[in-house]
Order: structure tokens, then C-alpha cells, then sequence
């Protein structure tokens, strides 16, 4: 009698002692994460250590730069002044040329490689798969530096921000991006718009389009960030004396070789050289600050479309 | 044999037939839709234009020195190519020392970011999925991608002057190390610099889409993992790696094809003119020297030759990769 009354008490212990579904954690795995840990934390801090140390100088008095570790050592606005001040005319007006470059392109290349896409999402196109693969080719094979150079040069574009411009809004990977995103609006939507009479220029702009808003977000994000901080056209395009036609991260690269040579005649510029190049560099970053925090919801919501995937 | 037959004939026919089905329903889909068809002018207009006619531009590598001498003194392309000769000398021309130098160069710099930065990506996606904490981890994400936003004048100049013996911090510690003494690490170790850079750029915003397969694992295989006894290491290779071999194939395939190219604008920057080192000889700094440089080395039809030799390489190694990738992990580009 005893005996049937005691089994399923232990049971009923042994399962609250020792849930299956609750393995402790060994030693090994417990330092393989601490290690992981520490890891990310050392990467962190070799990204943030060498910015904060750099951008430091431009808010530095320049007889105290070797002092500086992660902030300023003594505080002097005299750079940040510097590049605000008449000086610094070809600093604005490649800052302005770079803005121009960027609403352009980012305008232009996306509208176009979007209205591309609208007809190739759909399963009736004509030639559509010929046509898609008009548009991948360009990305498989390309002729080289020469002949896009010779080409600007006969367009009589060189030194130009029209140069940048126009290679720059071709962007099949964009195209691909809105063509599957597209694809997946639902078809419904489309056919209520077609009976209610809408021509197909309507439904683009009336229907697609606010729907794609998030697609175009991040095309966007990404082609600002591509023209902005990008200056490989301007390497091929752009004579390192033509200083009216640079972009800002061009300017900024040239300056920084040409740098030394302009503090000849000049004891502020050449004890603040490293400050002011600082100060620069640090204005030329604010327009991406401003848009980082699209970044970190794109992060988020990345990370989170995978697992809703799943 | 005569199976084989019989199977053929009427495979033969029915593909004939699906031809004619498709030229059918294209004609069908054209009749209907042509209106739509407008909506892709702009875009191919831009695509003809500056992708495809410059890939007339082949033909250059095809011509002999005249085309470089009449393009220097200004004519115009149809001119130049009217005025020299069709020959195929340059092909013959264009593989010497400095050549050879430059693609070594290339090779050795991305050899060393495969084995390097590539699995770093992977390494920081897994350390970061198995964090505990989301928003430590996020956190620590959004940290290590802000350097991929910064332009590269940026990062090398944040970095020299990190390594700056007068007032960077590292500098300074390192010329205490050697008590004042002024290292050249720029000469010693011009490659190993050059990967760390664009790992310390590019690794952490690289991470993000393994990031994103890891989460869309599903959790379940890592709980039986773990009920079977298998620890992290194991799970990482067993369980992690493997499924997320699909985005690894891509990126491999993606890395392949521009194996011969390193990035002009981190390589411009990290160039000192006045001290040439022959180990920042990269092939595409030869064909941009070639080609636009202010050297008197300038040369049209060679810088053609070599950019079409590169654009081959590049279609070779993108598609030798994929077919590779579809081999070994059954996942590829298409």
C-alpha cells in the first residue's frame, strides 16, 4: 500500500528538482561567453577610442594636443570658429556641392529606378525577363575607368558635378530592391484601382508609392549615405585643382594632402592645421548624425524581420 | 539507346511548343500592356548611356598608341578611333613587371580580408546573437556600424592621427615603447594596416545581415542542442554556421568577383607620393594611374586593355564562385 502511494510523490519531486528544459549552463560555455563578451566590448571601444580621441582636437587649444585622450584638454573654439569663419570658402562651397549631389541623385535614381521596377514586378510585363536582364548585366560587367572617362570628357562634363551626378543614378540594386517589394503588394489593390479607372501613371504614384514609402526610406538612406560620404567619381572626374566642382569628401582628401603647403605664411593656420582639419571633419559628419538614427530603426527592424521570418 | 530516342522526340516537340506559348503570351502581354512599358524608359535611357555605350569602349583596348596620342591632343573618340590602327600588340603589352606587381598586390590584400575580415563579420553576428542582454547587444551593434558611415578621408585621418607619435594616443605610447624613437609602421606593414582599416570600417555594418539569418533561426533546434549536451562552440559550428550558410555563399560570391580591386579611395589616402612603397601597388591604382594619372605613363589603350582584362576576371571569378558556391553549399547567386 505504502509503495503506490510513494511513487508518484517522487516523480512529482524529481520533476520540480530537475527540469529537463533547464540545463545549467557548463563552465566552458559560461567562458566562451564571458571571452564573447569581452570581445564585443574591446571592438567597441577600439570604434569609439580613436574617434573620440581624434574629434577631440577640434575643440582643442593646440599647445595642449598631446594631452588629449577621449575629450578635449583645454577647451578652444578657435577651429570650430576657423571653419565657420571667411576662410573656409572652399570648404562651403564643396559642403554645397555635396548637398547638391545628394537631393539630385538620391531624388532622381530612385524615382526612375523605382517607376523601372513598378512594370517588372508584374508577372504580364512584356520581355520581362529580357528586359531585367538588360538592367543585371551592367552589374556583372563593366568596361573600366577609360571609357566612362572619355565618354564625360567628349560631354565636355569633366570637373563637373554633373559628371558625379549622371554616373551616379544608374543603381540596379535599388531597381532589384523595389522590384521585390512590389511584387509582394497585393494584387487586389491594384485590380479596385484599375475598375475604379486609375491609368497606370495614377496607380504609380497614387498607390504604389505611398506604399512603398518604407522601401523608399531605406533606398534613400542608402543612396544619401553613398553620395555623401563617396568620392570615387570625383577621383575619376574631378582635377584635383578644379576645387568649384568637388564634393565634400574629395575637398576634404585634398585638402588634407595639400594641406601643409597653405601654412607657409601663416603661424595660426600652421599651429591649428591638425585642429582645424579636425573641426572640418567633424562638421562633415553632421549631415550623417543627423540621419543615423534612421540607421538604428533599420537595425532594429531588421533584426526583427528575420525573426518574424522564422 | 533506343529509349533514350523515344524519350527525345517528344521532349523536342514540347519545347518547341512552350517556345511558342512564350512568344504567344509576350505578343498577348505586348498588345495589352505596352502602355506600360514607358514606365522603363528613363531608367534604360540612363543604363544605355552611361553603362552600355561605354562598353564600346572595349574597342580601345583594340587600337595602337595613335589613339592615345590624337585623344591627347583633343580629338574626339569616333576621330581617335578613325585615326589609328586595329592591332593586338596592347594585349601583348599590357602583362608586364609593374602589372604583375600590382595584381599581386590585390590578390595578397584581399587573401588576407577573406581570411581575416570575412569570418570576423560572422564571429561578431554569432558573439552578439548569443548575448543574453537585447539591448546591450543592440546597443553594441549600433556602435560598431557607425564607422561604415563615415567617409574613408575620415577613418584614415581619425587613424593616423591616433597613431601620431606627437599627439595621437597610440603614438605616444608606441614611441614611449621605444623610447622616442619614431616607427615607421606605414612602410613595414602596409597591408596588414590597409585590411585593419577596412575591417575596422566595414566589419561591424557586415555583421548585420548574418545578424539578421542568425535571428531567423528557429530557437527550437538551439534547445534541443542543447538538451543533447552540445556546448556553444559546437552549436556555432553545427547549428549556426550551417544555417546561415545560404548568406555566407552570397557574400563569398559577392567578395570573389571583386577580387582584383581593393578600393581606390582608402588606397589613395593611404598613398604617400613623395614615398613610394611597392607594396601599395594595387591593380586598380595601376589602371587609375594609367588612365588619369598625371604621369606621363598615361596611356588610353593600355588602361583599356587592363580594365577589360579586369572586368573579364571579375565575370570569371563571379561566376566561377557561384557555380561553386552551388556545388559545395547547394546555394548560390540565382
Amino acid at each position: 500500500m505504502n509503495k503506490t502511494i510513494d511513487q508518484p510523490n517522487i516523480t512529482k519531486r524529481r520533476l520540480f528538482k530537475k527540469n529537463p528544459n533547464k540545463i545549467k549552463e557548463t563552465l566552458s560555455d559560461r567562458i566562451i561567453h564571458a571571452v564573447s563578451v569581452s570581445l564585443l566590448i574591446f571592438f567597441v571601444i577600439l570604434i569609439v577610442f580613436p574617434l573620440l580621441n581624434y574629434f577631440s582636437l577640434a575643440f582643442n587649444n593646440y599647445a595642449f594636443n598631446d594631452k588629449i585622450i577621449l575629450w578635449p584638454a583645454k577647451l578652444d573654439l578657435a577651429p570650430i570658429k576657423y571653419v565657420f569663419s571667411a576662410n573656409s570658402k572652399d570648404f562651403w562651397r564643396s559642403f554645397l556641392n555635396s548637398v547638391i549631389i545628394t537631393l539630385i541623385v538620391t531624388f532622381v535614381s530612385n524615382l526612375v529606378e523605382a517607376m523601372a521596377a513598378y512594370p517588372l514586378s508584374k508577372k504580364n510585363c512584356p520581355f520581362r525577363s529580357g528586359i531585367l536582364m538588360f538592367f543585371i548585366i551592367t552589374m556583372l560587367f563593366s568596361a573600366g575607368v577609360v571609357p566612362i572617362y572619355l565618354l564625360m570628357r567628349s560631354f565636355n562634363l569633366l570637373n563637373t558635378i554633373w559628371s558625379i551626378i549622371l554616373i551616379s543614378i544608374s543603381n540596379v540594386t535599388n531597381l532589384l530592391f523595389f522590384k521585390t517589394f512590389f511584387e509582394n503588394v497585393p494584387s487586389e489593390i491594384q485590380e479596385a484601382a484599375i475598375i475604379d479607372g486609375a491609368s497606370p501613371l495614377q496607380m504609380f504614384f497614387r498607390i504604389i508609392v505611398p506604399m512603398a514609402l518604407p522601401v523608399f526610406g531605406s533606398c534613400c538612406f542608402f543612396t544619401i549615405v553613398g553620395m555623401w560620404n563617396g568620392y570615387g567619381a570625383a577621383l575619376i572626374f574631378i582635377n584635383s585643382e578644379a576645387t568649384e566642382a568637388m564634393p565634400l569628401a574629395y575637398y576634404l582628401y585634398i585638402s588634407l594632402t595639400n594641406g601643409q603647403a597653405a601654412t607657409m605664411y601663416d603661424d595660426f593656420l600652421r599651429n591649428y592645421l591638425p585642429n582645424i582639419q579636425a573641426a572640418s571633419m567633424l562638421i562633415s559628419i553632421i549631415p550623417i548624425l543627423i540621419i543615423y538614427p534612421y540607421v538604428i530603426k533599420y537595425i532594429k527592424s531588421g533584426a526583427t524581420l528575420g525573426s518574424v521570418k522564422g | 539507346m533506343e529509349q533514350n530516342e523515344e524519350l527525345l522526340v517528344p521532349k523536342n516537340t514540347e519545347k518547341k511548343k512552350r517556345r511558342r506559348k512564350y512568344w504567344e503570351t509576350q505578343r498577348l502581354n505586348l498588345k495589352r500592356n505596352k502602355s506600360i512599358l514607358w514606365f522603363i524608359v528613363p531608367a534604360a535611357l540612363f543604363t544605355i548611356v552611361f553603362s552600355y555605350i561605354p562598353m564600346f569602349g572595349v574597342l580601345f583596348a583594340f587600337k595602337d598608341p595613335a589613339f592615345d596620342s590624337a585623344m591627347r591632343r583633343g580629338a574626339d573618340i569616333i576621330g581617335a578611333l578613325k585615326y589609328s590602327n586595329w592591332t593586338l600588340e596592347t594585349f601583348k603589352s599590357i602583362f608586364n613587371d609593374s602589372f604583375w606587381l600590382s595584381l599581386k598586390n590585390s590578390v595578397l590584400i584581399n587573401l588576407i580580408k577573406l581570411v581575416f575580415v570575412f569570418p570576423l563579420s560572422i564571429l561578431i553576428a554569432i558573439q552578439l546573437s548569443e548575448m543574453k542582454n537585447q539591448k546591450l547587444s543592440k546597443l553594441i551593434l549600433i556602435i560598431i556600424c557607425i564607422p561604415n558611415f563615415l567617409s574613408w578621408t575620415v577613418v584614415i585621418k581619425a587613424w593616423t592621427s591616433f597613431f601620431d607619435p606627437d599627439i595621437g594616443f597610440l603614438g605616444k605610447l608606441l614611441s614611449k615603447a621605444t623610447n622616442g624613437e619614431i616607427i615607421s609602421y606605414y612602410e613595414a606593414s602596409f597591408k596588414p594596416l590597409f585590411v585593419f582599416y577596412s575591417a575596422w570600417k566595414g566589419a561591424g555594418w557586415g555583421s548585420i545581415l548574418y545578424y539578421a539569418a542568425i535571428m531567423s533561426i528557429d530557437k527550437s533546434y538551439y534547445e534541443s542542442a542543447t538538451i543533447e549536451g552540445a556546448n556553444k562552440i559546437q552549436k556555432a559550428f553545427y547549428l549556426t554556421i550551417p544555417a546561415i550558410g545560404g548568406t555566407i555563399a552570397l557574400m563569398l560570391v559577392m567578395m570573389f568577383s571583386g577580387f582584383t580591386g581593393v578600393g581606390l579611395e582608402q588606397l589613395k589616402l593611404m598613398l604617400d607620393p613623395t614615398n613610394y612603397i611597392e607594396s601599395q601597388q594595387t591593380l586598380d591604382y595601376y589602371i587609375y594611374e594609367l588612365s588619369i594619372g598625371q604621369g606621363a605613363g598615361v596611356s588610353y589603350v593600355q588602361a583599356a586593355a587592363l580594365g577589360v582584362f579586369n572586368g573579364l576576371v571579375g565575370l570569371l571569378l563571379l561566376l566561377g564562385g557561384n557555380a561553386l558556391t552551388t556545388k559545395t553549399l547547394k546555394r548560390g547567386l540565382w
